[in-house]
């Protein structure tokens, strides 16, 4: 049986919130002693103490987790500056953690030897595996090609660690440590049902324009134009916004896909953008509402449910992209209380607002590496 | 100080740790929210700018497209019209190409009994006549006159049969005629189009199957389909049999045209109908054939017009028409 227990505290002094949060774990879990653990923390927080508190409290806990933009849970429902801990005790079903350091230099290979390394700890099944990978020194399409390559058709979530739009420095969580430039990842094996949802709500708009030069994620030309000169149009020469991520069509096809941008450069007027995009892509400008927004968290949502394979899910996991918390602004809480509309059930759950959503896509089952959208990911015993 | 008090102190000061924190959020995302207002509502104004434009550019795009379909229709027209004197030209010159030989023995035989007639008339002027050089002369003439009487009777049915054909190709009358019947008379109006050596036409049916209709568009779409399977159907010296059978069932008159020709690729035979369509455009086919022959049989003679084709075997054409027209 899988026992999830949920600790969330919004109080900005880091060992109190700590302490806080492990009291309410620990009351739900009583005596039993947890496997593994998520952890969701503010930028802010002294990530140091808090890893070292929990590992107090829980010695051998396997342990990842990152910063975020903003934090979402059953308990405190959604919160900016707070820290937020799922915890997983079961004795049919193994988690293991792994790390993958100084990603950015070989992003497939590291990520791929992280699971590897949590593989080769397992006796069970894999059923899938969680992430929150780095997202500003490399690219995350990149970490995710190594995971799949280890993983083969082993779904995998999560989300790219934030920094609360500093676009600076993000922090990955594994057991004791606080990393940079690197893939915490954690398999999970054995009797595990699990389903999940991904919902977007960005529409295109304006025209449609040709991707002429582009490297990975750095888009150099578009029209024949530097990229740079593509945004200046639609913003009053501002910089590229990640709010107006850019709907991807791949050439020849109509379902699109979002990639937001997380710098530019001036002299040379490329724009980087958060994943991938294959070459003569056609590209749109996109917007969206608030509506828009909460509808597509709903239908997310309702979407998991809906195929959840068991009974009745014992935990939820939502990654919901930090451009959504922007364009929600006052009411991203209205994001949660559609989730929590929408579910059969009020559930335990957690999650956190990402610079990027991993999920696999609706219609293939591949991972893939979204933007913009919310998942919802069911777990529950068999 | 009491362990209540210290609770509510640190309890107070949590609030207050939280609300600080609020409140310096607050700012920044205020700030963060304001400029990102700003940008939406340029980048909507721009957008609503972008519509405007591509709305004139599709309006221009539209009357343009709608010139090009009315002058594509006109010329269409035209082309038709073009197509329907075409064959009427070709008519007139199997025609003129059939009549000839009848007409052509018989001015030569003409000819030749009046040579033998002057030849006749010296003699009996120098009072040489004998009785054997008369009787050889009548000979002549009873033969003569005979070939001249077959070959004008043979000239004035192809005209018959070509002033039916060529009257009915260009009116519009209806009228009641035998399918058969009919079907034969413009086989005979196509004959000099083919060589009869390597061709033959077999017309199968009951004579007293009659239609109420426009003969003279049966005459085109009959014209047009012969006319194709010897364009497209056979090589310069292959042989070839073109077959007409004619059934009814019901009110429906069934008329199956079949060539045994070198038929249609299946890529091609869903488009053979449509205009301008033709794999002989070097040969100066326009394409409108059997797209005249489709709207035919299905405007005017109201009825139904079906292709089936095997590579190397030929071509079944099954054409289903009312036995009277409305």
């Amino acid at each position: 049986m899988l026992k999830v227990a949920i600790g969330h505290s919004s109080d900005p002094d880091s060992l109190e919130a700590v302490k806080e949060v492990i009291q309410q774990c620990q009351s739900t879990l009583a005596d039993q002693t947890p496997q593994a653990g998520l952890l969701f923390a503010a930028i802010d927080f002294d990530h140091h103490l808090i890893l070292q508190q929990i590992n107090e409290a829980f010695p051998k806990i396997e342990l990842i987790g990152g910063t975020t933009d903003g934090e979402i849970s059953s308990v405190l429902e959604f919160q900016q500056d707070s820290l937020t801990l799922m915890l997983f005790c079961a004795d049919d079903i193994e988690f293991r953690a792994s790390i993958g350091r100084n990603v950015s230099q070989n992003p497939e290979a590291i990520a791929r030897q992280a699971v590897e390394t949590a593989k080769h700890r397992l006796t069970l099944p894999i059923q899938l595996c969680i992430t929150v990978p780095e997202s500003l020194t490399t690219s995350t399409v990149s970490i995710l090609q190594g995971l799949k390559a280890a993983l083969g058709t082993i779904p995998i979530f999560g989300g790219a660690a934030a920094d609360q739009w500093q676009y600076k420095r993000t922090y990955q969580f594994f057991n004791t440590e606080v990393l940079s430039d690197a893939v915490p990842v954690l398999l999970v094996a054995g009797k595990l049902f699990f389903s999940y949802g991904v919902a977007g709500g960005w529409r295109p708009i304006g025209k449609r324009s040709l991707i002429t030069k582009v490297n990975k994620n750095i888009i150099y030309e578009i029209d024949g134009k530097p990229a740079l000169d593509f945004y200046h149009y639609y913003l009053n020469n501002s910089a590229p916004d990640a709010v107006y991520p850019l709907a991807v069509f791949p050439p020849g096809q109509e379902q699109f896909f979002l990639r937001g941008s997380v710098g530019h450069d001036l002299e040379r007027g490329s724009i980087t953008v958060s994943g991938d995009i294959p070459e003569h892509s056609v590209v749109q400008i996109t917007d969206a509402s608030i509506d828009d927004v909460v509808m597509a968290s709903q239908t997310a949502s309702t979407e998991a449910w809906a195929k959840y394979p068991g009974q009745a899910p014992d935990a939820a996991i939502f990654f919901s992209c930090a451009w959504r918390r922007h364009i929600l602004g006052t009411r991203a809480n209205e994001e949660y209380q559609a989730i929590a509309h929408s579910s059969k059930q009020v559930i335990t759950g957690c999650g956190f607002y990402t610079y990027g959503e991993i999920a696999p896509l609706s219609d293939t089952g591949q991972t893939f590496f979204h933007n913009t959208t919310f998942v919802t990911l069911l777990i529950g015993s068999q | 100080m009491s362990p209540k008090f210290e609770l509510e102190i640190k309890q107070l000061n949590k609030e207050i740790r939280i609300l600080k924190k609020k409140l310096e959020r607050s700012e920044v995302d205020r700030a963060r929210l304001e400029a990102t207002n700003r940008s939406k509502e340029f980048l909507l104004k721009r957008v609503i700018c972008d519509l405007q434009e591509y709305q004139s550019i599709l309006e221009k795009k539209s009357s343009d497209l709608e010139q090009a379909f009315n002058e594509l229709t006109k010329m269409k027209d035209k082309l038709v019209e073009t197509e329907k004197m075409a064959a009427l030209g070709s008519l007139v010159a199997g025609v003129a190409h059939e009549i000839s030989t009848p007409v052509g023995t018989s001015v030569t035989l003409a000819s030749t009994l009046m040579d033998e007639t002057r030849s006749l008339m010296m003699t009996v002027k120098t009072g040489q006549l004998k009785r054997s050089t008369l009787n050889n002369y009548l000979d002549i003439a009873k033969e003569s006159t005979n070939l001249i009487l077959n070959n004008l009777n043979r000239a004035g049915e192809l005209v018959q049969s070509f002033k039916q054909v060529a009257v009915d190709q260009s009116s519009l009358e209806q009228r009641t005629f035998s399918v058969k019947h009919y079907l034969e008379e413009v086989a005979i109006s196509l004959s000099p189009q083919f060589r009869k050596d390597l061709h033959t036409v077999t017309i199968e049916g009951n004579d007293a199957i009659a239609i109420h209709s426009y003969p003279g568009a049966l005459a085109q779409v009959v014209t047009n389909l012969m006319t194709n399977s010897l364009i497209h159907g056979y090589s310069q010296q292959a042989k070839g049999h073109l077959r007409f059978d004619v059934t009814k069932y019901n009110d429906q008159i069934v008329i199956q045209y079949r060539d045994d020709g070198c038929g249609i690729p299946t890529q091609i035979l869903e488009k053979i109908f449509e205009p301008f369509f033709t794999t002989a455009r070097e040969k100066g086919g326009s394409g409108l054939g059997l797209h005249i022959t489709y709207n035919l049989v299905t405007q005017k003679l109201q009825g139904r017009i079906a292709v089936q084709s095997e590579v190397g075997k030929g071509t079944l054409f099954t054409i289903e028409l009312p036995t009277s027209v409305t």
